[in-house]
């Protein structure tokens, strides 16, 4: 298994769009830190995006919480195209290209290279939203330094209380941070199993990376419609902003834990079918 | 008995109301470089998938050495196998490609037979170039290195000349040769008639996934047609060939002989020839495997044989 994991992570590390990957992940970080440092948050500057918009305000008090607002901004499009780039090319890119049936033409057993193929995929996942994080980091430090912050207390809905504002020291924020990259890179667990599970249907790595980006988006959309009650906790995107509690609300949330299940229902569910598929496919490319 | 390195045994394979392969039989013994010859679309190339565990067959078996394949199965170990094109990792160098791929199948690079793989494939510094900068001959022949690096027992080639040049075709054709020579078994699949001819020892005749023949290459050419000889005594050869079984017709043509059969070989009728004490000077096919072959298509598109109902022909020595 060891080979397999080695052989695929060579593969996939060495492809020049793993390197234009990096270079997007650590240059817009870059860009976006020196947007906010060089305008500043402006009243009317546009829409924000809920608690994303309160953690780029947060962000300027320190540099430090500029991973968690950058995370926020890039975990809702960027980072789910990635991440359903790298999941659903793994076996259909190399039946494309011809190189799976090299493969199977040895002794290998192809359930074992499929959880290569899958675990090499969600440590390049993992991979990328950390490079992310450190990059922001390293750009917020350097533009904002690294202070405590200071969450002002804000009213909720007219009418409520106020609720109370709270300090997090610089420790605090570093390991909640952390908390929460580990958090935003688990949750595209089902994504990885869903890009997986498609990706061993077809051999055109184009239709495999559609049709996972595709389901991410119809989540978010459905998910959106409250009308819909109870089904959208099972959606794959419900929990995925859960996280940012840890900061706009000084808690660690249940909802993060039931995420966590969600996620790794999907990986159960669509690992087990991809296996399933996979071992019993003819390969045809 | 010489041992049996393929025996493919009432392999079908249907793709829905598609029929790839329909009741195929054949065994390729050690030590034979075997033929799949057929038009596009014979079927020829699915064989070879479910052979090397690519595809499950829909009925019937492929065994490699005595075992049934299936997918990762450790005969595949014994195999080297370049089916369609030559295919790699584009952006990496030739070298890791082929460490890659080894190391994959889960043994250290140092157990792999590269010197001699890359001895076959005469790539020198290119090896160490990506692949992506490789004419498709390059790739072929890199292919082969990676066939090789096991040191097979069997190598089963899929249209291993498509796409490369006439120096190109020569060279690869050389190599089989030279495998050979050294004790592989080869199997390999081609609609060039003349690279079948040429190289294999035994051919199996394919057409819209059914069996149509098969046999050594000399009984195929001497089958379906006639044989050319010139003797000392033309006059006496044609008396005592008159009388040998399978013998219809004997047309004189410029300083010898051509003798129509309808059953047996041109060893049947040298057999014939020395026995009386004839001094045999020239024996020859009068036509090639092409003639053959697009006999025995013919054949097989107007039905199975008569002479053999409801199976196709086979040519048995």
């Amino acid at each position: 298994m060891i080979a397999l994991l080695r052989t695929e992570f060579v593969k996939a590390a060495y492809r020049t769009r793993t390197l234009i990957i990096a270079a997007i992940l650590v240059g817009l970080p870059t860009l976006i830190v020196f947007a906010i440092k060089t305008r500043g948050n402006r009243p009317g500057d546009g829409p924000g995006r809920g608690n994303g918009e309160g953690l780029f305000r947060l962000a300027q008090q320190s540099g430090l919480l500029v991973p968690a607002a950058v995370l926020n901004v890039m975990s809702g499009f960027l980072l789910v195209i990635i991440a359903g780039l790298l999941a659903a090319d793994a076996v259909a890119g190399d039946a494309a290209s011809g190189n799976l049936r090299y493969v199977l033409m040895r002794p290998v057993r192809r359930v074992k290279l499929l959880a290569a193929k899958a675990t090499v995929a969600g440590l390049l996942i993992w991979a990328c939203v950390l490079v992310a994080a450190l990059a922001a980091l390293a750009v917020g430090v350097i533009a904002f330094g690294s202070h405590p912050l200071t969450v002002p207390g804000v009213r909720a809905l007219a009418g409520t209380p106020l609720a109370g504002g709270f300090q997090l020291g610089a420790s605090t924020i570093l390991f909640r941070v952390a908390v929460g990259t580990a958090y935003v890179a688990f949750g595209f667990t089902a994504l990885l199993a869903l890009g997986t599970f498609f990706s061993t249907l077809t051999d055109t790595p184009t239709g495999a990376i559609g049709a996972t980006v595709g389901v991410y988006i119809v989540s978010e959309i459905l998910d959106a419609i409250t009308q819909l009650g109870v089904v959208r906790y099972a959606f794959p995107t419900h929990y995925a902003d859960a996280w940012q509690s840890m900061f706009t609300q000084n808690q660690y949330p249940h909802d993060m834990v039931v995420g966590i299940i969600v996620q790794l229902g999907y990986l159960v569910v669509f690992g087990t079918a991809a296996a399933v598929w996979f071992r019993r496919k003819d390969i045809r490319s | 008995m010489a041992e049996e390195v393929v025996v493919v045994e009432d392999l079908s394979k249907r793709f829905g109301e598609v029929t790839a392969v329909d009741e195929l039989s054949f065994t390729v013994e050690r030590g034979q470089v075997y033929g799949l010859l057929g038009p596009n679309g014979a079927g020829k190339t699915t064989a070879l998938r479910v052979l090397m565990g690519l595809e499950r067959p829909s009925d019937g078996s492929a065994r490699l050495f005595g075992t049934t394949v299936s997918p990762g199965s450790d005969e595949l170990f014994r195999v080297g196998a370049m089916i369609e094109e030559a295919a790699f990792v584009p952006n990496l160098s030739g070298m890791t490609n082929l460490k890659l791929w080894w190391e994959a199948g889960g043994s250290p690079f140092r157990d792999a037979d590269l010197d001699g793989a890359l001895a076959v494939a005469g790539l020198g510094d290119a090896l160490h170039r990506k692949v992506r900068t490789y004419s498709q001959g390059m790739k072929q022949r890199l292919g082969f290195a990676r066939a090789l690096l096991s040191r097979p027992e069997l190598l089963v080639l899929d249209e291993p000349t498509n796409g490369l040049d006439p120096g190109e075709i020569r060279e690869i054709r050389t190599l089989i040769a030279r495998l050979t020579h050294q004790g592989a078994t080869v199997l390999l699949s081609s609609h060039h008639l003349s690279e079948v001819e040429q190289t294999c020892t035994h051919v199996v005749v394919m057409n819209q996934g059914r069996l149509v023949a098969q046999g050594t290459v000399s009984e195929l050419i001497g089958s379906a047609g006639s044989v050319y000889i010139e003797v000392d005594d033309p006059v006496r050869a044609e008396t005592i060939l008159r009388s040998l079984h399978g013998v219809t017709g004997i047309v004189a043509q410029g300083d010898g002989l051509v003798i129509d059969q309808s059953s047996g070989s041109r060893s049947d009728v040298a057999t014939a020839l020395v026995s009386a004490g004839l001094r045999l000077e020239t024996i020859m096919a009068t036509q090639r495997l092409e003639d053959a072959f697009l006999e025995l298509l013919d054949g097989s598109e107007r039905g199975p044989s008569p002479s053999v109902p409801g199976r196709a022909p086979e040519v048995a020595s």
